[in-house]
């Protein structure tokens, strides 16, 4: 039913016959759930590394939902956007990665909690 | 300097003798102006020039007499300006001329009339702004050459401090006088305002000079709301404030009012003159305003005499002359202004007659003749008024600084109890000379110019038959001066030579006196011979010192200037300017025959110069007998034999009144009782709430501040919340 | 593409000087390394120069945004790169200097330093000039990912380790809602291009022809939505404040000036332009001079309100200068959303209401100001008991700042009175046109809240100033010297004569051309084909 509403909101034109079955919405769906776990990762996780992990989750949700735009609506700008994106996460990966190790030097832990000393 | 003695010559052979009635010069033209001469800029420039000039010598700690010389210089070079833009203005009578020299304010918020709002830094000139900028400049530059010797007591920081607001306040008169537009004027008017509060507060070490400072500013502000108000109140009914769109404006309503139907012109513009006139009366110290006046001798005498007495407070004056076409639009301003200025004349005139101090009795006279001056503005003659204003500018001049003369010569002594035969010493003959012409002047003696000018509005006011009462107070004012005027003369400057020094004895710091001692003066010698004191007490050694060169120089050019001030008259000069300028009295029409007041059946105009001159006389036979006449010492005059005659009259009128009391009283306890509950509305109220006010954001930020844990997820967690209740919200709003 | 290299020859030379100082940072002579700082000066000024004279008007409704944005990035990185002098490898290179050990350059971040410096205001640039939303994400993240490490090694301490993992971990969360923002605003336009010439579709002109129509689409509001409050981060507005204090302390006040400014110069181009596309026509196109569309405006002006409440109050308890300038800089963001809650005002507005050209002032007063508050900040430092220098932090340790070194202690003073706005200064003329504008786009409630949070501000402010100017240097104070960096007094020196000139000196016509506000015409769907499929871009599919 959400979906129904979410393609009758995008209907500017007509809409593609065929998705395989599998329409836009669910590719929505698929990528709000995927950005939504990885917020809630972010936030009840301590692990620095796995909290790393929700922000590339989420991250990745948006390349689901910009391929599915991309093929609905028939330009390869949103594959283009994908491509991008997945650059800056290998960016962010590796500077994630150098930061923990840094951190875990200084206090041989990955606990994001043992961080704060700055606070008020 | 040929031209201006052709163009005297030529007004003097095409005069036609002075009765009203004559052949009247053809009608100015309102709302017109033309390109005027360039050089009119240089009057307002030059003193501003010297402003910034002698500000630099104060920053280089000048001790010199640098900038006297500096104001000197470049207020004659206005003077020259002026004469030159005089010249200029003649050419074209009736016609105005305006020079623009800068932009200044220009506003607008629509393109209809109305919705915009200009006044740039414009000269407007006329026959009357002209009248007014020569005696300004010429006066100012001779002060200035005065003061050069009088002030060099305080060379130096004082002295620096002195001609700065000396000069400033000649620019800001220019300002006042010359702009086209009435923000030039305010700006002026304020800047003569701060000028004044700046050379009355000059001594500010000494406690009488700061309050007098006081006072006259906020008696001035009181006034100078009124004009803001009347300023604003031009502009939302006429849509300008240049005057020549006002005026041009205004000229329907002028028409009304010619042919008779005052009635018909709305409320609202009749108001404006009337708010004008607030303001008038607040500069120009008159009823219920004038209280400052008298104070604002604390300055030093020069101020005194340039600014108060000849040319800041005929401001108001010139105000109400400037929009004379505004107030015969009113019903009730030209009353209120004849009725205040003959109430002042004579209340100021009563006070004048018993004080004792001598320049605060020339104050006295200052408001009373102000008074007259409104007196023939209200009866409608400019011509009179502005002929007043130009012979009280040099006699009351002349009489100022023989005051100041004698102040500085006396260490100064101004009581008149303690002064006798100061003409008779050596070294003071021109001065006593200067002072008798501005005595006769000013008690209205024959063929003094003091003479001519009050008969014209003694003559206008019997002459219309509504001011028949004001004429006859005038009259009484008239015999009240010439009274007051000469018992000055007769007690100071002739009969016995007598002094008691005053207690400013630091006047003589530069003149090498030994004067260990002259404190203690007072108790042994009240009224022993000058010289008998003199010789015998060397430990009291105090020389009066005549007025050197610059003094000497100024008083016989305002002597010869307040004698020649009656040539004017004889070839009928002033009435010309006015009569081409906006000051013009216009024609009303009457419905049929046209009352005439007459003075016991005669013409006034053709009687009343030997009704005044025996009024004057009057009064100086009974100031010759009370105060000269069988006098052997300085305080033994017969007057003072006479006063319990009068009871308590005379011991009121020597304490003004008690107006300052009776104002006290009415101002100053509630005001102290208001200001007291307010202090404590806002102890309680306002402090109580400022307070909640800073302990409100205290307490909130120390709210937050628990959630700035930091710890990361709890950081998250608040972003993520916020993100969610945002979007919440604009979901909730976009369905 | 190609011809889109005219206008980035500012970013081009900025690029090449990053690649340049990376290399020259790195050599074994102590004098070679430290032309760093001066190549990216001379850079800037370079960039800055170019910026002026090649910068292209844009397409779309701010013209002169890449113009003013670009140069003003220049500018005011010429002043950080003074402030952030002697910032890297401090005490490694005092080792070295004392021959305590030799020179090692895996262990130095001196050359990463400065070329982060000059990419990260490459990437602000890239903002300015961005009309594609590909292009602006990555110029968001340019501008962000090198800060990230400048935090980590601004300082040797592990302050400064928790200050960068605490920025870049929420820094990503915040890049990934701004992320999903694009891309439902690309769902719900089918494009990417932000402007485009008129008659081509662009999600300006399609959401012009939306709002026209029906109404702009949910999926594409929703994408705005989340766009402006990922981008909130950068800004530092409510609700995503909260890291700022944390960062702004535990960076060095060199780094936080930098944090205070170029980040948020990046974000604030970036509302800007989201704003632009999504256009101030109110409730119809036919109503220009009007507001946000609804629901961002209302999110816009909420936010707005919190911002400079929260940053205020929390400003007012806080006893750490640093975090009180952290807590102000958030306060400032939110007066500053205030001028894009206003909009541009009518066509041809002048500049007392057009609140696009205030914010552009305001970011760049802010920009002056804010530096000479930090930089007096990093100009100061405490002895600790270990003889090692910690930089100064609590508000203590100005006291007396105007009687024991007067440079920096007036240069506090009219900073901080600048910053709260006292006439005649630069933040008083800054502010004004905030005021004026929101006046004019009748949000009075905004006004308001704005005018009593300008009187909270006062609070710290003036406190800031007053144990500088009144109060006594404590005795004790010996702890308290002066940095060995004579460049951070001079940016210091620069920053105030600047509040002091700049307020004469009329910049802000500048800022008016920089907000010169065009409509975008809606865009004219050709009958029965999606806008979508005309910038398919590929001849070959049809």
């Amino acid at each position: 039913m959400i979906g129904g509403t979410l393609v009758t909101l995008l209907a500017q034109g007509p809409i593609p016959a065929d998705m395989g079955g599998v329409t836009l919405a669910h590719y929505l769906v698929v990528s709000a759930v995927m950005f939504v776990l990885g917020l809630v990762g972010f936030m009840v996780r301590r692990n620095l590394i796995i909290m790393f992990l929700c922000t590339e989750l989420m991250f990745q949700a948006a390349g689901i939902a910009l391929i599915a735009f991309s093929r609905f609506h028939m330009n390869h700008t949103g594959q283009t956007f994908v491509i991008f994106v997945l650059t800056v996460a290998a960016a962010e990966a590796a500077m994630a990665l150098a930061l923990v190790v840094l951190l875990f030097r200084r206090k041989e832990t990955l606990d994001g909690a043992a961080w704060r000393e700055l606070k008020g | 300097m040929t031209h201006l003695l052709s163009h005297l010559a030529s007004v003097a052979l095409a005069a036609s003798p002075p009765a009203e009635g004559a052949a009247r010069a053809a009608a100015p033209v309102l709302g017109r102006v033309v390109e005027g001469p360039w050089t009119a800029v240089l009057i307002p420039g030059l003193p501003l020039l010297a402003a910034v000039l002698v500000a630099l010598c104060a920053a280089g700690r000048v001790r010199s007499k640098l900038p006297a010389w500096i104001t000197v210089g470049c207020l004659a070079g206005a003077f020259a300006a002026a004469v030159q833009t005089y010249l200029a203005v003649v050419h074209q009578p009736g016609l105005a001329q305006g020079v623009r020299v800068l932009e200044w304010i220009h506003l607008s918020w629509g393109e209809k009339p109305g919705q915009s709002f200009a006044a740039d830094f414009g000269l407007y000139l006329d026959s009357l702004t002209m009248l007014w900028m020569l005696f300004v400049t010429g006066l100012a530059t001779l002060i200035a050459l005065y003061a050069s010797e009088y002030m060099a007591h305080d060379l130096g920081a004082g002295y620096n401090r002195f001609y700065f607001a000396f000069a400033l306040f000649v620019f800001s008169m220019s300002c006042l006088v010359m702009g086209d537009n009435l923000i030039l004027l305010y700006l002026g008017w304020e800047g003569v305002g701060l000028c004044s509060y700046l050379l009355i507060g000059y001594f500010y070490k000494k406690p009488s000079a700061v309050a007098a400072a006081k006072k006259a500013f906020i008696m001035n502000r009181i006034g100078d709301l009124g004009l803001a108000l009347g300023i604003m109140l031009t502009f939302v009914q006429f849509g300008s404030v240049r005057y020549a769109e006002i005026f041009e404006a205004a000229a329907p309503y002028l028409t009304l009012a010619g042919e008779g139907r005052i009635g018909e012109i709305p409320l609202l513009i009749q108001l404006i003159p009337v708010l004008f006139t607030v303001g008038a009366f607040g500069k120009s110290a008159q009823l219920p305003l004038y209280v400052w006046l008298p104070d604002a001798m604390e300055g030093p005498t020069p101020v005194s005499a340039l600014i108060h007495a000849a040319t800041m407070v005929t401001a108001g004056v010139y105000l109400v002359a400037r929009f004379l076409p505004l107030y015969q639009c009113s019903t009730w301003a030209l009353p209120i202004v004849a009725w205040t200025g003959a109430g002042t004349a004579l209340l100021a005139a009563t006070i004048g007659m018993a004080q004792f101090d001598i320049k605060r009795i020339m104050a006295y006279s200052t408001v009373s003749q102000l008074g007259y001056m409104f007196a023939g503005l209200g009866v409608l003659t400019s011509a009179g008024a502005a002929y007043h204003v130009f012979t009280h500018a040099f006699f009351k001049a002349t009489l100022f600084l023989g005051c100041g003369a004698v102040m500085h010569g006396f260490a100064g002594q101004l009581d008149l109890r303690k002064l006798s035969g100061v003409a008779f010493m050596k070294g003071w003959g021109i001065v006593g000379l200067a002072m008798l012409v501005g005595c006769l002047n000013l008690a209205g003696f024959p063929f003094t110019a003091g003479f001519f000018s009050k008969d014209m509005i003694l003559a206008e006011a019997f002459a219309s038959p509504t001011y028949q009462a004001l004429g006859w107070v005038l009259l009484f004012t008239a015999g009240l001066t010439a009274y007051y005027t000469f018992r000055v003369f007769f007690r100071v400057f002739i009969g016995p030579k007598f002094y008691e020094p005053g207690d400013e004895l630091h006047a003589h710091d530069d003149h090498g006196h030994g004067h260990g001692g002259a404190h203690g003066h007072g108790d042994g010698h009240g009224h022993a011979p000058a010289k008998a004191k003199a010789t015998a007490d060397a430990a009291h050694d105090f020389h009066p010192h005549a007025p050197g060169w610059a003094i000497n120089v100024v008083m016989v050019l305002l002597t010869v200037g307040s004698i020649l001030a009656a040539y004017p008259y004889l070839i009928s000069w002033v009435p010309g300017l006015i009569d081409a300028s906006s000051a013009r009295v216009i024609e009303v029409a009457h419905g049929g025959e046209h009352a005439h007041g007459t003075f016991f059946g005669y013409d006034p105009h053709a009687v009343m110069y030997y009704v005044s001159a025996i009024v004057g006389a009057v009064g100086i036979i009974f100031a010759f007998v009370l105060h000269f006449v069988g006098r052997t010492g300085a305080a033994t005059a017969k007057a003072d034999a006479l006063l319990p005659v009068f009871g308590p009259l005379a011991r009121w009128a020597q304490n003004k009144w008690y107006v300052d009391e009776f104002y006290n009283f009415l101002v100053r306890v509630p005001l102290l009782v208001i200001s007291h509950v307010l202090h404590l509305a806002d102890k309680l109220l306002v402090d109580g709430l400022v307070d909640l006010a800073g302990f409100m954001p205290q307490a909130a930020g120390r709210g937050l501040r628990r959630q700035q844990t930091g710890a990361l997820n709890g950081y998250a967690f608040g972003m993520v919340l916020g993100v969610g209740v945002i979007a919440a919200i604009g979901a909730v709003l976009l369905w | 593409m190609i011809e889109k290299i005219g206008a980035l020859w500012p970013e081009i030379i900025l690029f090449a000087a990053a690649c340049i100082v990376m290399v020259v940072g790195l050599s074994p002579t102590a004098a070679v390394r430290r032309l760093c700082a001066p190549l990216a000066g001379a850079a800037l000024i370079v960039a800055g120069i170019v910026a002026w004279f090649t910068t292209p008007a844009a397409h779309g409704p701010l013209p002169m945004l890449p113009l003013f944005g670009k140069t003003l990035v220049a500018g005011v990185g010429v002043l950080l790169a003074l402030l952030l002098a002697g910032t890297p490898d401090r005490e490694y290179e005092s080792a070295i200097a004392r021959g305590a050990t030799g020179y090692d350059p895996i262990r130095a971040n001196r050359a990463e330093f400065w070329a982060f410096f000059l990419f990260s205001l490459t990437g602000a640039m890239l903002c300015a000039g961005a009309d594609d939303l590909i292009w602006l994400f990555l110029a968001l993240e340019l501008t962000s990912l090198p800060t990230y490490i400048m935090v980590a090694v601004s300082t040797g301490r592990n302050r400064s380790m928790e200050a960068a993992v605490k920025y870049f971990f929420l820094g990503a969360l915040g890049a990934a809602v701004f992320l999903y923002g694009f891309t439902l605003l690309y769902g719900g336009t089918g494009t990417t291009r932000l402007f485009a010439p008129a008659g081509e579709p662009s999600i300006a002109s399609i959401l012009a022809a939306q709002a026209a129509g029906p109404g702009i689409n949910a999926v594409a509001m929703t994408g705005l939505v989340l766009s402006f409050l990922g981008v909130c981060f950068k800004i530092a507005a409510v609700p995503m404040h909260f890291y700022t204090p944390d960062v702004y302390q535990g960076a060095s006040s060199a780094v936080a000036g930098f944090l205070a400014f170029v980040p948020k110069a990046a974000g604030f181009f970036t509302i800007l332009i989201l704003a632009g596309a999504a256009g101030w026509w109110g409730s119809s196109p036919v109503d220009a001079g009007g507001s946000l569309p609804q629901p961002l405006h209302q999110i816009v002006l909420i936010v707005a309100i919190l911002t400079m409440s929260v940053g205020n109050a929390l400003a007012v308890v806080q006893s750490s200068a640093k975090r009180m300038l952290a807590y102000s800089s958030i306060a400032h963001s939110g007066y500053m959303l205030v001028g894009v809650v206003a909009g541009p005002g009518p066509a041809n507005a002048p500049y007392t209401s057009n609140g696009v050209a205030a914010v552009l002032f305001y970011l760049l007063s802010y920009g002056v100001m804010n530096l000479g508050a930090f930089a007096v900040l990093a100009s100061l430092e405490r002895r600790r008991a270990d003889g090692s220098a910690d930089e100064a932090d609590d508000v203590n340790d100005l006291k007396g700042l105007c009687a024991t070194r007067p440079l920096l202690g007036w240069t506090l003073v009219l900073s901080v009175v600048g910053l709260l706005g006292l006439p005649p200064l630069l933040g008083f003329w800054a502010k004004l046109p905030l005021f004026t504008s929101a006046i004019s786009s009748n949000e009075i409630g905004l006004v308001i809240v704005l005018g009593l949070n300008s009187a909270v501000a006062a609070y710290y402010y003036l406190r800031l100033a007053s144990v500088a100017l009144l109060e006594s240097p404590e005795l004790t104070n010996d702890t308290v010297r002066s940095s060995p960096f004579p460049a951070r007094a001079v940016a210091g020196l620069a920053s105030a004569v600047g509040i002091v000139l700049l307020a004469a000196w009329p910049l802000n016509q500048w800022a008016m051309q920089g907000g010169r506000y065009q409509r975008v015409e809606p865009l004219k769907a050709a009958e029965g084909t999606p806008p979508a499929r005309v910038d398919a871009g590929a001849p070959a599919a049809r």
